[in-house]
């Protein structure tokens, strides 16, 4: 027998959910998704799971993953419950469940620590520099190195942990029995979302957010790739500075986009906008941008007497690999092609037991 | 009598009648019966032009008997009376006579046959208009007043509509204290007044009416009459408190009282003295002792020297022409047991959590415990299952909602979880409804066959439902005060209404005549109904009723002279022996025992009677004849009907 918590809604709202509570279970939500299935109904379900505050339910669902936010049923909602946002709120919450150090949640729900952790860390780079002496070639030889190896500590140190606690709440914990070629027969389902997120393209008229997404995507990946392994600041060859210049360009492009869209309002996916979320387009945003002066610096050759913009995309790049990478939004990359991972799982697991 | 010239008038109904029934034979087989002048046959008797003719026939023809061979009397009855006027005809000279109905769509299959009913009905009607007489409508003197019985918000209402049309009222409550239940209620939907203000309005604006006599402690004891003249005997119980009076030397007097009672005010969750208030500024504004509980130990009297004891009862006699009954209702009482009510210590109903709700200050407290959790039970008395009130009460979703809101407001740190089977906040009062889910409350759904289960675990009261929006999941509240969100149930003494035999519906409140077209008035004519006496109503609906009931009841009285229907009931003095038996068998009271000379007769009341005819066929001496039925139009009738 369930235990009604109403203090988990108010919880939930920290993480942005809206007037989730007025909700008088009509259901429209669920009947205009383009994205629910009778085997797998959302948001109704979680909604009326978070107006309960049945908190186990909720941490081994993985349906706030399978939305993918076209805000139709924010729209058709009479009630103005937000169902959309809703489901927005449930992902930050499930990422601060999934995080085993707890900082997920507490920057997710709290915008001055969040300031504090950004305030430090650039301190922190600035007294780096400040400590060698503001010598260039040192700080960017050690910024080559510092992306290789937070890329390796926050895979190995967080996320994996995470990914497998994840995993404990969706698969084990319920005790749902899979065998290890289910496991295996499943994976390309993992990789297809993680690179294609093809799913959002079942949402209406979302083709023009899917393809921007798509090269947002692959254009951070490749430029982290060419940044990170084919050195862009220090090459000499000619198709990979311009590989650099291409795939930075797609960065700020977009996520300038995807920013005006956050002022502008005009969608419902855009219209409540968390701090978390801001930080995630805005450095982004940044970091394609600096990258890319940086490289024309250093075209023009102006680099040495313009250092402060190496520190300023040092600064982002620190920010961003070890406070948005771990903990905040940029986690979403990886549950959600994990969650649809999982979902082909239990879906073979349950037909086999058929 | 003259000798009677009737017009007979055959309808082809279009070919309603006419495809089954040879309309042409039937015409030509009455045409030359006894007294009938003219013989026609009409495509559409009820056409405009047929009743033009019809017109232009009697007067040119000085017809004083009418048949028209047609549908049913229910479709054209009062068409064709109207015609009769129209040619300056006594309209029950008018006979109708049904040929569709009850022939040629009932007998479809048999052509000759039916035609031959035709003629023998049509026959009858024309047997009847031979022996037809003009009839003039009873009139009746009304007297130009009218007693409001109950002043709660629908009686106050009433009055207040009443005296404004120049009518005087009798304003007459049974309680020492007017307002009735909305006074017990603190602040209300949709506009957040409380009781207290809505009838301290209705008062203030009542007592500067000249016109208008309010009688508190006054219960109508018996009524003889009927309508435009109903004389009403009301007993006056004392207050025994004299109405100026020294409020120290009341208090201490209410403090010596030994007596303690449960407060009835409060829904019995406090007590209070023999001697009592309801609240510092109830109306009238005069403590009584209740001498039901009262033991006359005299402590009072020594203390306060307004206290009179040598007060007596008194009875009024009132005489008016009309009587608008709003007695109001009962908050239903659940049964030992039902959702735990007085078995489980912290299960209330909702007119005792309203009080809770205005007797508490600063924390929430039910017996010294710190509510914190709120559980709603919906429908209890309402919506039962067949053998019980099967009725929605329909203010207790929206009042138990605006609870939930302001006990919320008035405590942020409660937390509400309401028990429904679907809530029916109608009309404006839906905004309520998305105020309190908005505020977070927690709304779980139950069907009638699964209902929520109370129990107790020592400490709280655990509530388990299979919730339906839940897929059916069983879900638990450990609750620090249960609510059961009671209907309303009619008076629990509701005899005033036994005295005016008002008839009462299957849900035992007061029946009106038609839910639609005749919503206030009663079989029982001269008597109104207003409030919630009818029928569960919220204020509204109440006040709404009360300014229609009102006019009704004017509309009796204000011409001072009523006019009946003269289709009656008469007695013939020689035959009749006075046995009773018409008098038992009468539905309506029309009939009493009078002397004629030495000898008891049957007298029968023209005002009441409806002309029903249950009295003729009871009487041993054959006495009692119904006017435009006689007994020798029927046998006329048979006879046409029985004659090949």
């Amino acid at each position: 027998m369930a235990n009604i918590n109403p203090k988990f809604g108010e919880a939930l709202k920290e993480y942005g959910g809206i007037n989730f509570n007025a909700c008088y279970n009509c259901g429209n939500c669920t009947a205009v998704c383009s994205l629910s299935t009778p085997e797998d109904s959302f948001p109704r379900e979680m909604v009326r799971l978070s107006v309960l505050g049945l908190e186990d339910d909720l941490k081994s669902s993985l349906k706030p993953w399978l939305c993918y936010y076209c805000g139709e049923c924010t729209t058709h909602c009479p009630q103005t419950a937000n169902p959309g946002e809703l489901m927005m709120s449930l992902r930050r919450w499930l990422t601060a469940k999934y995080d085993w150090t707890g900082l997920s949640g507490l920057l997710y729900k709290s915008l001055p620590l969040s300031i504090i952790a950004f305030v430090l860390t650039a301190f922190g780079v600035i007294a780096f520099a400040f400590y060698e002496s503001f010598n260039l070639e040192t700080i960017i030889h050690f910024g080559h190195y510092f992306e290789m190896i937070a890329i390796g500590a926050v895979f190995t140190f967080i996320l994996l942990p995470n990914i497998i606690r994840m995993w404990w709440f969706v698969i084990l914990k319920p005790k749902i029995q899979v065998s290890f070629s289910t496991y295996v027969k499943s994976i390309g389902e993992l990789i297809v979302h993680m690179f294609t997120q093809k799913r959002s393209l079942g949402c209406d008229d979302n083709q023009v957010r899917w393809f921007e997404h798509l090269i947002l995507v692959l254009g951070y990946l490749a430029l982290l790739f060419t940044t990170v392994f084919l050195d862009w600041f220090s090459s000499q060859n000619l198709f990979i500075i311009i590989l650099g210049y291409v795939e930075s360009v797609v960065v700020f492009v977009v996520t300038f986009d995807f920013m005006s869209s956050r002022i502008k309002k005009k969608k419902e996916i855009n219209k409540f906008s968390q701090p978390s979320d801001w930080f995630f387009v805005i450095w982004l945003f940044l970091m394609g941008l600096t990258a890319f002066i940086v490289r024309v610096f250093i075209d023009l050759n102006i680099l040495e007497t313009n250092s402060w913009i190496y520190l300023l995309h040092l600064t982002v790049l620190v920010q961003w690999a070890i406070i948005i990478v771990p903990f905040g939004k940029w986690t979403h990359f990886l549950y959600r092609s994990f969650a649809m991972y999982f979902a082909k799982v239990q879906e073979l697991s349950a037909q086999l037991k058929k | 009598m003259e000798k009677k010239k009737i017009g007979v008038y055959v309808c082809h109904c279009g070919g309603n009648i006419s495809d089954y029934v040879d309309v042409e034979k039937v015409r030509q087989a009455i045409e030359d019966e006894g007294g009938v002048m003219l013989a026609k046959t009409t495509m559409f008797a009820c056409s405009d032009s047929n009743q033009k003719d019809m017109v232009e026939d009697i007067k040119n023809n000085n017809l004083n008997g009418i048949v028209v061979a047609s549908c049913s009397p229910k479709l054209h009855l009062t068409t064709f009376r109207n015609v009769s006027e129209r040619a300056d005809l006594n309209k029950y000279n008018y006979v109708h006579a049904n040929i569709r109905e009850q022939v040629s769509w009932a007998h479809s299959d048999d052509k000759t046959g039916a035609t031959e009913k035709a003629i023998h009905i049509v026959k009858a009607a024309i047997a009847k208009a031979r022996l037809s007489e003009s009839l003039v409508p009873n009139k009746i003197m009304a007297e130009k007043a009218v007693a409001v019985i109950g002043s709660g918000v629908a009686g106050m209402k009433a009055a207040i509509a009443l005296s404004d049309k120049d009518c005087p009222v009798f304003l007459i409550e049974r309680e020492f204290f007017i307002g009735g239940r909305v006074s017990q209620w603190g602040a209300m939907f949709t506009t957040n007044e409380t009781g207290k203000e809505v009838v301290t309005r209705l008062y203030n604006d009542l007592v500067k009416r000249s016109n208008v006599t309010i009688f508190t402690g006054a219960e109508v004891v018996s009524n003889v009459g009927s309508i435009g003249d109903f004389k009403l005997k009301v007993k006056i119980t004392p207050r025994y408190v004299k109405e100026k009076c020294d409020q120290g030397k009341l208090q201490l007097a209410m403090d010596a009282c030994p007596v303690v009672v449960p407060d009835e005010f409060n829904f019995n969750i406090t007590n209070r003295k023999a001697i009592y208030h309801n609240f510092p500024s109830e109306y009238p504004q005069a403590a009584v002792i209740d001498m039901k509980n009262c033991t006359r130990c005299g402590k009072c009297e020594t203390l306060c020297d307004n206290i009179d004891f040598s007060l007596k009862e008194e009875i009024l006699d009132i005489q008016v022409g009309s009587v608008l009954m709003a007695t109001g209702f009962d908050p239903y009482t659940p049964h030992d047991g039902e959702f735990g009510y007085n078995e489980i210590g912290n299960v209330v109903t909702l007119p005792q959590f309203k009080r809770i709700i205005e007797l508490n200050d600063k924390d929430l407290m039910f017996k010294g415990t710190k509510v914190k959790n709120i559980a709603y039970i919906y429908c209890v008395g309402s919506r039962q299952p067949e053998g019980g009130n099967t009725y929605c009460s329909r203010y207790c979703c929206t009042s138990a909602i605006h609870a939930s809101l302001l006990v919320k407001k008035k405590y942020p740190s409660v937390y509400n979880y309401h028990f429904t089977r679907g809530i029916r906040t109608y009309g404006k009062q839906e905004s309520l409804y998305y105020d309190s889910s908005a505020q977070g409350d927690i709304y779980l759904q139950a069907y009638e066959d699964a209902l929520p289960e109370v129990s107790w675990n020592g400490k709280k009261s655990i509530v388990k439902i299979n919730d339906i929006l839940t897929g059916g999941r069983e879900m638990k509240v450990e609750a620090d005060l249960v609510v059961l969100v009671t209907g309303m149930v009619p008076r629990a003494d509701n005899s005033v209404g036994t005295l005016f035999k008002l008839p009462k519906g299957r849900d035992k409140f007061f029946n009106e005549i038609h839910m639609k077209l005749r919503p206030v008035e009663t079989f029982i004519d001269g008597v109104t109904i207003a409030g919630a006496c009818q029928g569960p109503k919220n204020i509204m609906e109440s006040a709404n009723s009360a300014l229609s009931a009102a006019t009704k009841s004017y509309s009796y009285v204000s011409k001072g002279e009523l006019e009946t229907e003269p289709i009656v009931a008469v007695v013939d003095p020689v035959l009749c022996t006075w046995c009773g038996a018409c008098a038992k068998a009468c539905p309506f009271d029309a009939i009493s025992m009078t002397k004629d000379g030495t000898k008891a007769i049957a007298l029968i009341n023209n005002s009441v009677c409806k002309g029903c005819g249950m009295c003729l066929p009871v009487c041993p001496k054959d006495a009692i004849d119904l006017i435009a039925f006689s007994n020798n139009e029927i046998e006329s009738m048979i006879d046409a009907l029985a004659h090949d």
